[in-house]
């Protein structure tokens, strides 16, 4: 394996617990520059907790995860605050404090970046706007904008498509697309088993590592009913492709 | 109150012939050093939700405040002491995943009542004081509280324009803010740290009782308008400021206690633009983007 082809994202036997209550275990995967993962899993079933560890805030009990340089977090747009008094402008800005250069004011250089970066979503008529009455496609498109003024090498997105209107959806789409050609390395939180099948690897959690590898060898009724127990509904299982629904999940 | 007294409600007192009397001169200042630190402080307290925890920190310095009184030593070291305490104990809770404004508080804060009165009344027989420890007095006051304010002022100053981007970042987002690598929890301590050192400050004008009214009620009226963060801070010292002077002026015209002068203006503030901002929604109907969701 080249240099360039070294993992920028990995776990290697890592378990992961809160508290040393035991939460995720086996951990054991790689992902090289300008990959796309789908991480799948129930709720609760690890999801959160391996970005939370990737960005440095858990340390694993056993084994090891590594992310190259500090990785960029997209947290689920209801975990924001929406009476705050920002605007989109406001919180692409916060994507630099990730510089470490917080007690000063932002720089010229910054602001513009954080312009670009709300132009890149989509978003840049809407700069002025307050963060709380954009819709919801759009907010999760800022906090998106706030990740990519952090310029990271990683991006972790927690359910970025999650009941985001169809526009959103294909706007994100489409950059998830052009960060892969810049070389960045996206793990994405989905209960969406069909667009997982767009990625280039897909890693099965439920509470431990059920399975990592491509869609094909990944996206398997067995697999998939490991990963979801009785939360899944396999609609298909012929000849063609497995389709599957992941059931008594939140849609926001 | 006994240092003036216009016998006369009928007449409105002339404001420049109040400014040659040296305790209203002392009194302006302190309210407008109290301005800055409350309006700046405020918009962080409303913002992020600390509105219990301010309140629960005054007036927690008052069984402080009566033992100082009883025993001859500094009140403001007293105070000082008991409200860092209170903003240490708070903030451990919330490490622990407690929310602050917790029943714990709560019980805190009829705790520290309960024992000041006992205290005051039947232990030290403290009597008229306890009206002061508990009211303020803003006329009355010497150049230690001014100097104390100052520092508070100038506190607030500097942990608003060093703390800001990442009060605000945590406020709107506290597991960004974690990701993003900043010092949330140590930011959130010199929060509280901040609001107690200030809150102490401003004791000896309004009292235990009424510090929300210095730090909570000029925020909550700007709030109300504001559209961004910078806006929230400028104005919330602004209506500091007028509050703080008309209610002094009110106080001086009607002889009554600055303190609940101060007090009952801003609630009154507060409830005049709470109606009058809830009449002209009403008026326009729901926003574009409430009308392209609904």
């Amino acid at each position: 394996m080249s240099a360039a082809d070294a993992p920028v994202v990995s776990a290697q036997g890592a378990a992961l617990a809160y508290a040393g209550a035991p939460v995720l275990d086996c951990l054991d995967f790689a992902a090289g520059p300008g990959t796309a993962v789908s991480v799948l899993g129930p709720n609760g079933g690890g999801k959160t907790t391996l970005f939370r560890a990737l960005v440095g805030e858990l340390s694993p009990v056993s084994g090891s995860v590594f992310a190259q340089g500090r990785p960029a977090y997209v947290a689920q747009t209801e975990r924001t605050r929406l009476d705050f008094p920002v605007s989109a402008l406001d919180v692409a800005l916060m994507g630099s404090l990730a510089s470490g250069r917080w007690w000063l004011p932002a720089r010229r250089s910054e602001r513009r970046s954080a312009e670009a970066a709300l132009e890149r979503v989509g978003l840049a008529s809407e700069a002025g706007t307050r963060f709380g009455a954009l819709s919801g496609g759009q907010r999760r498109r800022v906090l998106i904008a706030r990740a990519l003024v952090q310029d990271a090498t990683v991006l972790l997105l927690d359910e970025p498509l999650a009941g985001v209107d169809p526009a959103s959806a294909e706007q994100i789409e489409r950059l998830f697309g052009e960060l892969r050609s810049e070389g960045r390395t996206l793990l994405v939180s989905t209960h969406d088993i069909e667009n997982a099948r767009r990625y280039d690897l897909v890693l099965c959690l439920n509470r431990r590592q059920v399975a990592f590898g491509s869609p094909q060898d990944v996206l398997l009724p067995k697999i998939l009913e490991e990963t979801y127990g009785s939360e899944i509904v396999i609609l298909q299982d012929g000849g063609g492709p497995v389709r599957a629904i992941a059931v008594g999940h939140h849609h926001h | 109150m006994n240092l003036i007294r216009i016998t006369a409600v009928t007449a409105p007192p002339s404001p420049i012939e109040l400014l040659e009397l040296r305790p209203v001169v002392f009194a302006l200042a302190e309210l407008g050093l109290l301005a800055v630190a409350g309006g700046l402080l405020g918009a962080w307290i409303v913002l992020r939700r600390l509105a219990f925890f301010t309140h629960a920190a005054g007036t927690a310095t008052f069984p402080g405040l009566v033992l100082a009184e009883a025993g001859a030593f500094s009140p403001r070291l007293a105070a000082l002491v008991v409200a860092l305490g209170f903003a240490g104990g708070v903030e451990r809770a919330g490490r622990r995943g407690r929310d602050p404004g917790d029943v714990a508080t709560a019980l805190l804060l009829v705790a520290a009542l309960a024992g000041g009165v006992v205290l005051a009344s039947d232990v030290f027989e403290s009597g008229a004081a306890v009206d002061r420890l508990l009211f303020g007095t803003a006329v009355g006051l010497d150049w230690g509280d001014l100097l104390l304010s100052g520092a508070a002022c100038l506190l607030a100053l500097g942990t608003t324009v060093g703390l800001g981007r990442a009060w605000t970042a945590a406020g709107f987002d506290p597991e960004g803010a974690d990701s993003m690598g900043l010092p949330s929890s140590r930011a959130d301590l010199l929060l509280l740290v901040t609001i107690a050192v200030a809150v102490v400050a401003a004791l000896p004008a309004v009292g235990a009782l009424l510090v929300s009214s210095i730090f909570v009620v000029p925020a909550a009226i700007a709030r109300l308008f504001a559209t961004s963060v910078t806006g929230l801070l400028r104005s919330a010292v602004l209506v500091a400021a007028a509050q703080g002077t008309l209610g002094l002026y009110l106080a001086l015209w009607l002889d009554v206690p600055p303190g609940p002068a101060v007090s009952v203006l801003g609630a009154g503030a507060y409830a005049a633009c709470a109606l009058a901002k809830a009449s002209g929604s009403r008026r326009r109907g729901p926003l574009p983007a409430a009308r392209a969701t609904a």
